[in-house]
């Protein structure tokens, strides 16, 4: 043990450093990883009820094992590159998805303290990574070489960019609201003796509907998966992938799902405050129960409702997707930004104080 | 809702201008033969400009068997396992037209108790047509829980079969003459309460599907055949009835025990994707009602097959005749020649997925988007096995 301890400290300052931000980073990317695949299997069976059927039950007990095994398949699959793609953007295109759906997280607050880093500027850092993602999908869709996977790329990007625009707007009347950028300090902005009412859902109503159906619209989901739209363009821009190329994206796409959900927990939904915050008999009740448990919760909350949309609504068609981006979302959130701003200046209600 | 207004769709594509492909406008793509859009296996072919389907060609051939003419090498009998496999999910509309067109043929007259039992059969495959083709609507649009519903209860559509002929699929039921069996005991109760199971789904689906924002924003609308179009482009069915025409065999010429139900020719006037979805699903509350009323009336003893010649050596005389009926797509018809032989001399089936699955198609396709082929394709209600037989 000596020995080791001897070892550590005898590293230069800047080593330590970096292997103690590899060691962090280790302890939020594979805990994420676990919960992506079990997304996965949550997904199927959720889904699966919904169907009227049992979803995945056989791999280990109850199908606990199905994620694991889908993973095994996916690592043993060759990857094959089509003829005439452009093989080294072929193969870039899943590593720039996967990357900014993964490193979005370093800014993330799972509760008071923890954080891999509490910079100020949080929410642009976010805003900038989920737009970066965008660009793995065009250059999948481009290298592939293929009509189909072309088609899905530009929906995908014609998409992506219109929903970008509500959903930046839904966070800047957040911010507006809060009065930072830090997620930290959006969350305690949102603390108060109303409980669950002192959150920003309730005054920003309109941004909070915006800002959930534009991630779903942003994850490239149901209704709004016009980008890999089975039964239009086979599966879009990732029709020429396959093995871990494949499962890049796959896992790209549940990591920003759990992402969006999170987020929305965390603008809206008050983070890791309890509900009952400032309660008369429930808010002591329910003192004990640790912050991220909160937020683990209603983090579920979103990740199931994505799942149930997937199960029930069929899917937009692309040009009614931009109509809704475009002439519904974009004045909606531009008219509420206007309201907030009002409230804010001249601290009309309660929440503004 | 927004979208509860429809405007006019604005057309990227110059009235009449001639496709250049080599002018870099256009993308040419092949949907199918394997697509998951596509119905059995056909291919479309189309042209692109953006998202707009500006030329569609469609190709068939992919599941050309030559049974008319496999049909002419054959007995009278030993066809019989091949016309239930011409429209591979609805087998049932062969075997009776088949039998009904060489009954004529060969001058026999099938017992009372047969007419009723075929009546139920047709209308049970009915039954189980329309339910795949409701979640198939429900899939092409991106919407496959409706799917997995439907087929759960067609699945128990088939168990009713399993039970009335021995097979779930291809039957061979409805045979010359008569049919094969009778009832089993006890068959009537568990046919109802399928029937009460197929009727809250399709009130369940009514809230899913038919009230939801997105199907109707994007079926209605879609593929609009218009009053003129039907009678040129041999519109029968759903689909002329869709459009307002009060067409349907079981009505105008009743076979079977037809003229004895009481049952209503669902209409719908929109003629767009959504008003075919809503005619068939209505219809399919009307074969309910209808098989009620045969499990009520049906008598329950007697013979249910005629006196037959020795079926190896059986000669049907000379003649021709043309025998058709409503299968859920429209009129299906038979037209059978013979010589005197143990053989047929000719035989065409004319389906209706030949002119909807081409001609229609081709037509209806031009100016819509790329995302809406999938569901204007299944909306149709085609075949492709049948098309080319």
């Amino acid at each position: 043990m000596e020995f080791f301890i001897g070892l550590w400290e005898a590293l230069p300052d800047g080593l330590q450093t970096v292997i103690w931000i590899l060691l962090k980073i280790i302890a939020i990317i594979l805990p994420l990883m676990i919960c992506v695949a079990y997304y996965t299997y949550a997904e199927r069976k959720v889904i699966g009820y919904m169907q009227v059927r049992v979803g995945p039950n056989r791999v280990g007990p109850k199908g606990w094992l199905q994620p694991i095994a889908d993973a095994v398949k996916l690592m043993f699959k060759e990857i094959i590159i089509p003829s005439n793609a452009n093989k080294a953007l072929f193969l870039i295109a899943p590593a720039i998805t996967l990357g900014p759906a993964l490193a979005a997280w370093a800014v993330f607050p799972f509760d008071e303290e923890l954080v891999l880093a509490d910079i100020n500027a949080g929410l642009l850092y976010i805003l900038a990574l989920t737009s970066v993602g965008v660009y793995g999908v065009i250059i999948a869709g481009w290298a592939s070489n293929s009509k189909y996977a072309f088609l899905g790329a530009m929906r995908s990007a014609a998409q992506i960019v219109a929903y970008e625009i509500a959903m930046g707007f839904a966070l800047v009347g957040v911010l507006v609201a809060a009065g930072s950028l830090n997620l930290g300090d959006i969350v305690r902005a949102q603390s108060g003796n109303g409980g669950l009412f002192s959150w920003f859902w309730l005054p920003l109503l309109p941004l909070f509907g915006v800002y959930v159906i534009s991630g779903v619209a942003e994850t490239n989901r149901a209704p709004f998966d016009v980008a890999e739209g089975e039964s239009e363009i086979v599966a879009g821009f990732h029709i020429d992938y396959s093995g871990m190329a494949f499962a890049a994206f796959f896992l790209a796409e549940y990591a920003n799902m759990i992402l969006i959900a999170a987020l929305s927990a965390i603008m809206f939904m008050g983070g890791w405050l309890s509900p009952f915050q400032g309660w008369p008999i429930l808010g002591p009740l329910f003192d004990w129960v640790p912050g991220f448990v909160w937020l683990v919760l209603k983090t579920g909350l979103f990740a199931f409702l994505f799942l149930w949309l997937r199960a029930t609504f069929p899917r937009y068609r692309y040009d009614q997707i931009m109509r809704l981006g475009w002439k519904v979302f974009i004045p909606i959130t531009i008219v509420w930004i206007a309201v907030v701003g009002l409230a804010v200046v001249y601290q009309l209600p309660w929440w503004f104080d | 809702m927004i979208y509860a207004k429809r405007r006019k769709r604005m057309s990227t594509q110059e009235h009449n201008a001639p496709i250049d492909l080599e002018s870099g406008k256009y993308v040419k793509i092949w949907q199918g033969p394997q697509h998951p859009g596509i119905t059995g296996n056909m291919a479309l072919e189309l042209v692109l400009n953006g998202d707009e389907v500006v030329d569609c060609k469609t190709h068939v051939g992919y599941l050309h068997r030559g049974f008319e003419k496999l049909m002419e090498r054959r007995t009278f009998i030993q066809n019989f396992p091949i016309v239930c496999r011409i429209a591979v999910p609805e087998p049932t509309f062969n075997e009776y037209l088949y039998a009904a067109a060489v009954e004529e043929l060969a001058g026999i007259e099938s017992p009372q108790r047969a007419q009723w039992l075929r009546t139920l059969n047709l209308e049970l495959m009915r039954l189980a047509s329309y339910l795949m083709w409701l979640g198939g609507i429900g899939a092409s649009f991106g919407q496959a829980t409706i799917y997995q519903w439907t087929v759960t209860h067609r699945d128990y559509v088939l168990d009713l079969f399993e039970e009335m002929t021995g097979a779930r699929v291809y039957h061979m039921y409805i045979v010359p003459g008569g049919v094969r069996a009778g009832l089993p005991e006890g068959f009537e109760d568990r046919a109802r309460a399928v029937l009460d199971g197929v009727e809250r789904l399709l009130n369940e689906i009514e809230k899913v599907l038919f009230k939801n924002v997105v199907f109707k924003a994007r079926a209605k609308g879609l593929g609009i055949i218009s009053k003129e179009m039907v009678d040129p482009y041999g519109i029968v069915g759903p689909n002329a009835r869709a459009a307002g025409f009060t067409r349907d065999l079981r009505r105008d010429e009743p076979y079977l025990v037809y003229d004895q139900l009481d049952f209503d020719v669902v209409t719908g006037t929109e003629s767009d994707a959504y008003a075919r979805a809503k005619v068939r699903h209505q219809e399919m509350r009307e074969g309910i009602r209808m098989m009620r009323q045969i499990l009520e009336q049906m008598p329950t003893d007697g013979p249910f097959q005629a006196k037959m010649p020795n079926v190896l050596h059986w000669e049907v005389p000379a003649g021709e005749t043309y025998v058709k009926a409503e299968c859920t797509r429209g009129e299906y018809g038979y037209y059978l020649v013979t010589d005197g032989s143990q053989y047929l001399r000719r035989v065409h089936v004319r389906g209706p997925s030949y002119t909807h699955a081409i001609a229609v198609m081709e037509k209806l396709a031009v100016g819509t988007n790329i995302a809406d082929i999938a569901g204007l394709m299944v909306s149709l209600h085609t075949y492709p096995p049948e098309i080319e037989r």
